[in-house]
């Protein structure tokens, strides 16, 4: 095995730890949509790239994406890009980057096209074409009419997507490194990130992977909460990673509730199934939406529509024994249609919550389901810093993509079927801007000779770790810290509260026990790695949240109920200390201007459904 | 010869009884688990491990059930899981003399001690986690991705509702490997054989109306092992967890290779 | 894992093998028309051979060699030879993995077959002609 560094096996505690190398154009961390995305745009550039996963490609939390893919196809009548990013940016809470934005939604129908000549079993109407439904805050001419814009293959597009996608890569002859656990970047002298270090799990080998540019397209960090739609999977490993490398994490107090997970197991109930003409009710069989947005009802945007819910239980007008949830009814739709669009949810429901949707409501609650927050880019997906008062600084040779990155066309709150998008368009995008800086095989400098230190010290403490108190138990504090402190509804004590009580479990870090020693599937100390990126991340949730004092799309502060654009129209931006967890704050502008001029700022004004 | 018997290395033997944390209130009760575990660093025979499971602090599938166990029992208990919905695939495993997902496995359907194994027939890592690399390198063997050459339309190809209904029953495999690990054929041929849950896939892409390689897909598998060793067995169409029916798919593709000499 | 793995090609590799054989769907046909032909011939078989119960030996020579009995007995026969050669081989492929034991056992299966065969329809013809 070479070593790049020269140093033969770094010795930690007395123990080896054999270091294989690999040298790529580019690598990728996470085969997600956008991964593959990159990585296939990547390899059709004749770039050597790597894509380095923990869970064999089509197992990622993609799979789980139901309603749809976004995009001003226009199949089902009239529809503009431009009234699309009318839709995200008021979705955003006017918190996203309108050049983003632009550059999502104008590309958003070639990528689509794109997606269906690799192979994606989209739904179809009578005349071939793609069909498309309806999703909350999709609108046509600016707000006025009721947009069909979300392509979908029934209630399965982001498995399909995903397996297409998949396909695609081998089809490049991709380089996978399946099942391969990413520990940390190597970030050079100059601030420069060389690559990223590896865990191979089923033998235990460490792997170093040099590369001009590493992608990270980890995924979000929703299993930081008790109740979330996430897979277990979800620990956003690469904002972890970034942040131990001293780069900031960007609108992390922006947390998804979506209105529908399954009351108990919090799985996902696409919105498509509102789309579908589903809809809310409460205790006294009301269709409570109707009140809270009067023009989009059910199909208003999610954050809306989880408020009204939570206001509706607090009020006493919850479903069940407990009072403590509500009912989505499908039981008025034709159950031919429920079989043919909504099939998948029909089962989860009939799984998870014993309901058969032909007959009876879906008990539901609104459930965590999506990090708006993660590294800053550029629409080239280019990862950003601020310093040296450059508020756009990029950190060279490294990008971030889908939801562990913070483009930030999402905002305050994204939009249902904009994630989709959001991962072929800035995978598509990050490809070619590597295509277009990247000479394919050229030369790289050597490795710092530290450049596994810090990875390889971090994991042997860890798979040491003999303290008092299993991962699981302080998993499970964290998780009911963020849960109960930083939810829905917000206000300044609850959240000092919790920014006290998650620092508490930060302090019972050190006492953390590993049982398992192995090197090979040591899940035990996988799930370590994965607690140890999470509480990262939710750190910095908490005390990013604390410090945001207005509402503003998913971050609804009671004691300060209204958006404040004259203070805060500013991305946050948070440092992580990562010794001491201490949280440094700052804030960088929001892009208050679009890509070209096909298409003027859209102002600021009141957010109404 | 065919492996009928396991292999002296791999005979299970009986291994430790787990204690059980102090139960929390409540009257759902307790539930056995019998648990495949295999150590890798020692090498040792497989054993069976068996656990407690508190009903009132653990949600109500196999999986919660596993997860508990490793939560609150034994944090070395290995297997893979991940969307815990039953659409990724990862925790494919044989519980209660069946294969399927974890996840999606109510305890109430089983009725009483919860036994717990590998998929069947694959080389183990350690405990539940197979290696499931030939099977992955069969999926891609197939070429799972659309092969045009007519130019490009600017918009979307063309495919009538009718034309994509074909793909219903198809396209829904989370390549979880439950149907290819029941299959006897599977068992004694996995070398050659793709297998089920390949050859459903293989199928998803004959049959698509998009995909111009329709002759070139079916060459490459018309061939005694690839496809022939399919002898309608069916345990497959049984053990689906995502309720396709592979056989079908198999059977289907046996009619396509006869029409096109007969 | 466990066992030493002497076999280092790439799963893919392996998975690819030899190519596809480009064959078997004649077996394939085979088998399912032969088995189709089995239905009405073993039926008119097992009734020839009630009929043959009881009676001497030259009356059993009269009726094996009339014309119409002795075409449906060699259809019989043949039918029943391949359906019986392709059954036999698909299980010597299934379980016998080592290639000279099967390529054997293949081979001996075929030459059974067609001796068995050759043996029964030599049987009717001698009593057809009466040679």
């Amino acid at each position: 095995m070479a070593t790049n560094g020269g140093n033969g096996a770094p010795n930690y505690n007395g123990r080896a730890y054999p270091i294989e190398d690999h040298t790529y154009d580019v690598i990728v961390v996470g085969a997600g949509g956008s991964g593959l995305r990159a990585v296939v745009g990547c390899s059709e550039a004749g770039l050597k790239t790597a894509c380095i996963t923990k869970v064999f490609p089509t197992r990622s939390h993609t799979v789980a994406a139901q309603g749809g893919i976004s995009a001003s196809l226009g199949n089902m009548g009239e529809d503009d890009w431009r009234w699309h990013m009318y839709d995200t940016v008021k979705g955003a809470d006017w918190l996203g980057d309108q050049d983003s934005i632009e550059y999502l939604c104008r590309n958003a129908p070639a990528a689509v096209y794109e997606l269906e000549h690799w192979g994606v079993p989209f739904s179809r109407l009578e005349n071939g074409k793609i069909y498309q439904r309806p999703f909350g805050g999709m609108t046509t001419h600016y707000g006025k009419g009721t947009a069909q814009r979300t392509a979908a293959a029934a209630d399965r597009t982001g498995h399909a997507i995903l397996h297409t996608l998949y396909g695609a890569a081998l089809k490049h002859q991709a380089e996978f490194f399946i099942e391969y656990f990413a520990l940390d970047l190597i970030m050079d002298d100059e601030g420069r990130c060389r690559g990223v270090i590896a865990l191979k799990l089923d033998d235990g080998t460490l792997h170093r992977f040099r590369g001009h540019t590493t992608i990270l397209a980890t995924g979000g960090y929703g299993r930081a909460y008790f109740s979330c739609t996430s897979a277990h999977t979800c620990t956003g490993d690469g904002g972890a990673m970034a942040l131990r490398a001293g780069l900031p994490l960007q609108d992390m107090e922006f947390v998804q509730f979506h209105p529908t997970g399954i009351y108990g197991s919090g799985c996902l109930i696409t919105e498509g199934s509102r789309g579908e003409g589903g809809y809310l009710t409460n205790s006294e069989g009301e269709r409570f939406m109707e009140r809270y947005a009067p023009s989009a009802k059910d199909l208003a945007s999610r954050d809306v529509v989880s408020r009204a819910m939570t206001i509706e239980i607090r009020e006493g007008r919850g479903v069940g024994a407990k009072k403590d949830h509500i009912f989505l009814h499908l039981d008025h739709l034709d159950p031919k249609v429920l079989a043919e669009r909504l099939p998948g949810i029909s089962e989860s429901a009939r799984i998870f919550a014993g309901v058969d949707v032909t007959r009876e409501p879906i008990p539901v609650i609104p459930t965590v389901h999506y990090n708006m927050g993660g590294i800053a880019t550029n629409y080239h997906g280019e990862a950003l810093t601020k310093r040296d008062g450059n508020d756009d600084s990029i950190i060279p040779g490294l990008m971030a993509l889908g939801e562990a990155g913070c483009v930030s066309v999402h905002g305050a709150n994204r939009l249902g079927s904009n994630s989709l998008i959001d991962l072929v368009v800035f995978g598509r995008a990050a490809g070619l801007r590597c295509a277009e800086t990247i000479k394919p095989n050229e030369r790289q400098p050597d490795l710092p000779k530290d450049s596994a230190d810090k990875a390889l010290s971090r994991l042997d403490h860890l798979r040491h770790a003999n303290g008092g108190t299993p991962t699981a138990v302080l998993r499970a504090r964290m998780q009911d810290v963020m849960q109960t402190n930083c939810a829905v509804f917000r206000t300044g004590e609850v959240l000092e509260e919790g920014s006290k009580k998650i620092h508490e479990v930060v302090a019972g870090l050190p006492d953390i026990k590993v049982t398992d020693r192995s090197l090979i599937w040591n899940t035990d100390l996988i799930e370590t790695l994965e607690f140890d990126n999470l509480i990262a991340q939710a750190v910095v949730t908490m005390d990013s949240a604390v410090n945001r004092k207005e509402s503003r799309g998913a971050h609804a502060r009671e004691d300060f109920p209204d958006r404040d654009d004259k203070n805060w129209m500013t991305h946050s931006l948070a440092w992580l200390d990562p010794k001491s967890f201490k949280v440094t704050l700052d804030s960088r502008p929001v892009h208050t201007y679009t890509m070209t001029n096909d298409i003027a700022y859209i102002e600021p004004k009141a957010r109404v459904y | 010869m065919a492996e009928f018997a396991l292999p002296k290395n791999s005979k299970v033997t009986v291994g430790k009884k787990w204690p059980m944390p102090a139960k929390v209130k409540g009257d759902k009760g307790t539930r056995d688990y019998l648990v495949y575990r295999f150590d890798p660093d020692t090498g040792e025979n497989p054993r069976m491990d068996t656990y407690t499971v508190d009903l009132d602090d653990c949600g109500p599938m196999v999986l919660d059930a596993l997860i508990w166990i490793k939560n609150k029992v034994d944090p070395s208990l290995t297997f893979r899981r991940s969307c815990r919905e039953g659409v990724c695939g990862s925790c494919a495993m044989n519980v209660d003399g069946g294969n399927t997902l974890a996840c999606t496995k109510d305890m109430k359907d089983i009725s009483a001690t919860v036994k717990v194994y590998p998929l069947p027939h694959q080389p183990v890592v350690k405990d539940l986690v197979p290696d499931l690399t030939n099977f992955y390198a069969q999926h891609a063997s197939i070429q799972p991705w659309l092969k045009t050459t007519s130019p490009t339309p600017e918009k979307e190809w063309q495919q009538s509702h009718e034309e994509r209904q074909k793909l219903d029953g198809l396209y829904e495999c989370i390549l979880c490997a439950c149907c290819s690990t029941a299959c006897p054929s599977y068992w004694w041929n996995s070398d050659r054989f793709l297998g089920p849950a390949v050859l459903l896939q293989a199928y998803r892409w004959i049959i698509d109306s998009r995909d111009e390689a329709t002759g070139e897909r079916l060459d490459n598998l018309e061939d005694p092992f690839r496809l022939y060793r399919c002898h309608t067995i069916m345990n497959c169409a049984n053990t689906c967890p995502k309720h396709l029916n592979p056989a079908k798919a198999i059977a289907e593709i046996k009619k396509k290779m006869v029409e096109r000499q007969v | 894992m466990g066992a030493p793995n002497h076999n280092m090609r790439t799963p893919l590799a392996r998975v690819r093998g030899l190519g596809s054989a480009r064959s078997g769907t004649e077996h394939f046909w085979r088998q399912r028309m032969t088995a189709v032909a089995n239905v009405p011939l073993t039926i008119a078989g097992i009734v020839i051979v009630i009929a043959l119960l009881g009676r001497n030996h030259a009356a059993a020579a009269q009726i094996l060699g009339s014309p119409l009995i002795a075409i449906i007995m060699l259809l019989f026969i043949f039918s029943v030879a391949t359906h019986m050669r392709i059954g036999m081989q698909v299980v010597i492929e299934d379980y016998v993995h080592e290639e000279k034991m099967k390529f054997a056992l293949v081979m001996l299966n075929t030459f059974y077959a067609i001796a068995i065969g050759l043996a029964s329809a030599f049987a009717i013809l001698k009593l057809s002609f009466g040679v």
